[in-house]
């Protein structure tokens, strides 16, 4: 059995690395610090794979072909892309995919009834890219994408990534070998409003709302929020909190240590940044 | 006509990089099976009714960019 030696959830937004300066100085301070706290945790554990719970936003699926769920089933992936480096304004790289161990997951999944989309070549934007920026800077551990539908409704119900989440700490459990070492990235909302009536709205009762179920070990709670109060209090933007939720569902009951959380107006995001505990 | 003929004109729009404050030209409308509130709503730039009438946000966020301030 493998074990999960680490679990982070991280909000993401282009502002983030695109125009740092237009934030309140000292609330970007205090996020960039609660980032590079993870950083040293996370590569403390010494994971030899980092699952990375994101979605898209549009810029690999569109609504001709939309998966509710999709695992990047590549050797490398381009976060940022070329595209992507020019509004997030960090240079375009390549990170290294775990193609091997995201293929046997996608497998797991078939024979068990967890039904999994995949794909051979994603590219990143902030999803992905922005939290990387900050906690790989060297690109040294490879990840596996698990990319879940938060934009384009209808979207998977919160409690499926709950499910989610629990397949992986079962797979990781059951089926990896005895010294593997997996950590696991959630990265989106807390709240946002993004591209609606009400664009740039941020809710920190929302946020939390989130955080504390997290600090109380109560993830599960999140899981039974439905689609419309996710959207009528932490916005559209704050259906990606699924991605908190799937990794959420792995530590099962287990408590979260906020290391950072500020409403950067400039941002667009409730940002946050919580460490799970081992 | 459909909501998804909108988003695939948006997506097309986005994928060229283009962003623009309305979208107006027959040919390039001509290419979608639009109705006439999404027509009309793409060629005054009416961005609530553009969401009401089933545009994405992100789409609409990534093509109209110079309409919003942030």
């Amino acid at each position: 059995m493998g074990t999960i030696v680490a679990g982070c959830l991280t909000s993401h937004a282009p502002n983030i690395t695109a125009k740092p300066a237009i934030a309140d100085p000292q609330q970007r301070a205090r996020f960039v610090a609660g980032l590079e706290t993870m950083r040293r945790r996370l590569l403390a554990a010494k994971p030899d794979v980092l699952v990375v719970f994101a979605n898209d936003h549009l810029q690999n699926f569109f609504y001709d072909n939309m998966p509710a769920v999709c695992v990047g089933l590549a050797t490398s992936y381009w976060a940022p892309s070329k595209g992507g480096a020019e509004f997030l304004r960090v240079p375009a790289r390549q990170i290294p995919g775990a193609r091997d161990w995201a293929k046997a997951f996608v497998q797991a999944g078939l024979e068990r009834g967890f039904d999994l989309a995949y794909a051979h070549e994603l590219e990143f934007w902030d999803d992905v890219s922005v939290p990387l920026h900050f906690l790989l800077p060297d690109a040294s551990i490879p990840i596996v994408p698990i990319l879940t539908n938060c934009v384009a409704p209808p979207l998977p119900r919160p409690h499926r990534s709950y499910e989610l989440g629990a397949f992986v700490e079962a797979f990781v459990d059951d089926a990896r070998p005895g010294a593997e070492r997996v950590a696991l990235l959630g990265t989106g909302g807390i709240s946002h409003w993004i591209g609606v009536p009400g664009h740039g709205r941020i809710n920190p009762e929302f946020d939390q709302r989130v955080l504390d179920a997290i600090r109380q070990g109560r993830g599960e709670s999140l899981a039974q929020l439905t689609h419309d109060e996710i959207e009528t209090a932490g916005g559209n933007g704050g259906q990606e909190i699924r991605n908190w939720i799937a990794v959420l569902g792995a530590f099962h009951g287990r408590k979260g240590e906020v290391l950072a959380y500020e409403p950067v107006p400039d941002w667009l995001t409730g940002c946050g940044a919580v460490w799970m505990d081992v | 006509m459909s909501e998804y003929h909108l988003n695939k004109l948006l997506f097309d729009t986005a994928g060229r990089h283009q962003m623009v404050e309305s979208i107006s030209d027959e040919r390039e409308l001509a290419a979608y099976d639009l109705s006439p509130a999404e027509r009309e709503a793409l060629r005054t730039g009416d961005l609530t009714r553009l969401y009401e009438l089933g545009a994405n946000p992100y789409l609409i966020r990534r093509v109209f960019r110079p309409r919003f301030a942030i």
